[in-house]
């Protein structure tokens, strides 16, 4: 047992950023039934723009520049953690704006658009920031490591897991405690009635676009430190948040969270024990899940199966 | 006198007559099969089969680089034979399926004479079967498998990296006195990664070591939690990982974050310079291989790292690596190879690859190299390096600990597993 309970909490810390990674996807396709294929491509800018944040080389701005730079780290880094997301969430609703024209449409071509973006972006961070590993750097008292039980543990990874955790109670605060909340809850159930009584259905999915999006970018502000920041890093992101997706069942918050939990400990359990199937572990879960229930863990009928 | 008429059936007669003979002429039986603007000032076209996405895109960017920058200097002095070098490059998204489809468009259609580029050794293994299937002369410079020269050989293929037994040969044996016996393996699991290990594993017996466990990566893994758990439940002496691409940016970023890179030994099969420009010194952990360093203190490096940095101006990498410096080697090679054999004829170029010798002051490393004829791989000066701690020089990452001659090194089992084929069972061209 001694030798399976470290891998057990590895598994689950792993399965919260799973988790983490799927929260935007989840809202996107669970309120505006569109798979956003731009989530990976989000994620990466996400991390792209707090690594500028964080860098105290902003001799572009002048005197604000050099004020900036003589902030502490932990500062920078934490105003990145805000400032990043919320730049990755105007461009989220740059993309909703483009995406207008195919609503009512064949969901094909919403695919078509968001796969279009995500070349996009991925080659505009190849652009600007040139093809190479980059570094994002984290304040010194959440990098290094921890010794328990006889095994060393990363302490960022541990931050990262509590990163998620708050991610996902803020959004499910959000969801469940808000009127925001039941309005986009309303909204993905039954969008014509929210329309009739009056509430602007396209203001609500810009809304939900730019936090969707602005949650990849803070998955990407958190997973990079652990993964490495180059500009295709969203590929990594994309393919399990799809997954855990369509695990747990699509549009379910519940399902997401249970879905990257049970993809983290498949992860986790088979890097240690089988490893050559650690990466293959999560589509055998998915097999076996869908196998017994088509839509999920968790999901309902939803407009993708039409 | 009777009338001679015209029928049908004499006519398609006469018709197949002169199309086969004119067939026969251009295309066969003689091996002699492909003649295209043969001693004409038609371009030479070279396909470019680098990756551009995938794994080692950006391995497979520096590759590039090293081939047009050689490409360019012989253009500037007139071309090679008098006729200009054109080249065409197409990305192999680092997928062997995608290195066939790409070589077959490269010859059949855009009739290059030669190709070269591979970062990949499966993508290097796709292209080379194709490029065999038409006597295409084809340089893999940067994928190290130990197969490349050894089962996976072909005649028309030359090897421009060391590779997996290489490495080895100049890591084990000093690690195992210096370090310890009880080794562990992380091995990328596809071909590059289990031919290092075999060779690795092999050479640990040798010298008395012991493989207690061995983790196989999947190409494509991010999360290296769990194995590298594991690894410390094992607690080995020293690991030795045969990991690459973006697998061993995210492995070393992680083994940085819980300072294992301290804890055990590592052994980094081959650490190529794209991998680890710009990061931090604290993930250059380990000991590792390399054929070249920009700071190498030898004749022509220093003007060399200013020609890099005349023709890539803007390139965020500022000095030159060892992907380059071998798609740069291979390329110049070829090309002085065709202007010996005064033709693009590939038996001649062949011919003249195989018998090739070049000084070390010509290569920039502290060993003659040559070309072994039963392998078509380069036999070369293998370095081991660790990370500069302490420099000031953001870009002087490496110290290189020690040289190791090509002879002390040699993967004798290549020249065994090697059966390439005859040079009469290679179709032969001339462009």
């Amino acid at each position: 047992m001694s030798h399976v309970l470290p891998h057990l909490l590895n598994g689950l810390s792993l399965g919260l950023l799973f988790a983490l990674i799927a929260l935007g996807f989840m809202l996107i396709v669970g309120v505006m039934e569109l798979i956003n294929l731009a989530h990976g491509s989000l994620f990466a800018l996400g991390a792209y723009f707090a690594m500028v944040i964080i860098s105290p080389d902003l001799a572009w701005l002048g005197a604000a520049g050099e004020a900036w730079a003589v902030l502490p780290l932990p500062v920078r880094y934490g105003l990145a953690v805000f400032l990043a997301p919320v730049l990755v969430a105007i461009v989220g609703m740059g993309l909703e704006l483009c995406m207008r024209r195919t609503y009512g449409k064949k969901a094909e071509y919403g695919l078509l658009l968001t796969f279009g973006a995500a070349l996009v972006i991925e080659e505009t961070i190849r652009l600007v920031w040139g093809p190479s590993e980059q570094y994002l750097q984290v304040p010194q008292a959440i990098s290094g490591a921890f010794l328990f039980a006889g095994l060393i543990y990363s302490k960022y990874k541990l931050y990262a897991a509590l990163f998620a955790v708050g991610a996902i109670a803020a959004v499910w605060l959000f969801l469940e405690r808000t009127p925001y909340g039941a309005i986009i809850k309303a909204g993905a159930h039954d969008s014509e009635m929210v329309r009739a009584l009056g509430i602007n259905l396209t203001r609500l999915r810009l809304l939900v676009f730019g936090l969707g999006a602005g949650l990849a970018g803070f998955a990407g502000i958190v997973m990079t430190p652990i993964w490495g920041l180059r500009p295709h890093v969203g590929i990594d992101a994309v393919i399990p948040a799809f997954l855990i997706i369509v695990l747990g069942g699509v549009g379910s918050f519940w399902g997401a969270v249970i879905g990257g939990i049970l993809v983290g400990l498949a992860v986790g359990f088979t890097g240690a024990y089988a490893s050559e199937l650690s990466l293959l572990s999560m589509y055998l879960l998915l097999i076996a899940v869908v196998t017994f229930r088509a839509r999920g863990l968790l999901g309902r009928k939803s407009g993708l199966e039409a | 006198m009777p009338r001679k008429t015209l029928t049908r059936r004499s006519m398609l007669k006469k018709v197949g007559l002169v199309s086969a003979g004119a067939a026969a002429t251009v295309m066969g039986p003689w091996r002699h099969n492909r003649v295209y603007a043969a001693a004409s000032d038609k371009p030479i076209m070279i396909g470019l089969t680098s990756d551009a996405s995938g794994q080692y895109a950006n391995s497979g960017a520096s590759d590039r680089r090293g081939m047009m920058m050689a490409i360019s200097e012989f253009n500037e002095r007139g071309g090679v034979l008098g006729r200009k070098v054109e080249t065409i490059h197409i990305d192999t998204e680092t997928t062997p399926a995608t290195g066939s489809r790409v070589a077959e468009r490269l010859i059949t259609r855009h009739e290059c004479a030669f190709l070269i580029g591979a970062v990949s050794s499966g993508v290097a293994n796709a292209i080379s079967q194709v490029a065999q299937k038409y006597g295409t002369v084809y340089l893999n410079t940067n994928s190290s498998s130990p197969t490349e020269s050894g089962k996976n050989c072909r005649r028309v293929k030359f090897v421009w990296d060391g590779n997996g037994t290489n490495f080895a040969q100049a890591a084990v044996r000093n690690a195992i006195s210096a370090y310890g016996t009880k080794w562990m393996l992380m091995t990328n699991d596809y071909v590059w990664g289990h031919n290092t290990s075999a060779a690795t594993r092999k050479l640990v017996d040798q010298f008395g070591g012991e493989i207690v466990d061995e983790i196989l990566v999947p190409q494509g893994t991010r999360d290296f939690s769990a194995m590298l758990l594991k690894v410390q439940q094992a607690a080995p002496q020293v690991v030795a990982a045969a990991v690459g691409g973006d697998d061993q940016k995210a492995m070393r970023q992680q083994v940085s974050q819980l300072g294992l890179g301290e804890s055990m030994a590592w052994i980094n099969n081959q650490q190529d310079w794209p991998d680890v420009y710009g990061l931090p010194l604290d993930n250059l952990f380990g000991v590792f291989g390399t054929t070249w360093y920009w700071k190498l203190d030898l004749p022509g490096v220093a003007e060399f790292v200013e020609r890099y940095q005349e023709a890539y101006p803007d390139t965020k990498m500022r000095v030159p690596g060892n992907v380059f410096y071998n798609g740069y080697m291979a390329t110049r090679e070829l090309l002085s190879a065709v202007e010996r054999a005064g033709s693009t004829n590939n038996r001649k170029v062949i011919q003249e690859l195989e018998s090739l010798k070049v000084s070390a002051s010509d290569r920039m490393q502290h060993h003659d190299a040559y070309m072994n004829p039963a392998t078509h791989q380069m036999q070369q000066t293998i370095y081991l390096a660790t990370a500069n701690q302490g420099t000031q020089n953001p870009d002087d990452m490496f110290r290189v600990l020690s040289q190791s001659a090509p002879e002390e090194i040699r993967d004798a089992d290549a020249d065994a597993a090697c059966m390439m084929e005859s040079l009469d069972d290679t179709p032969t061209y001339e462009m």
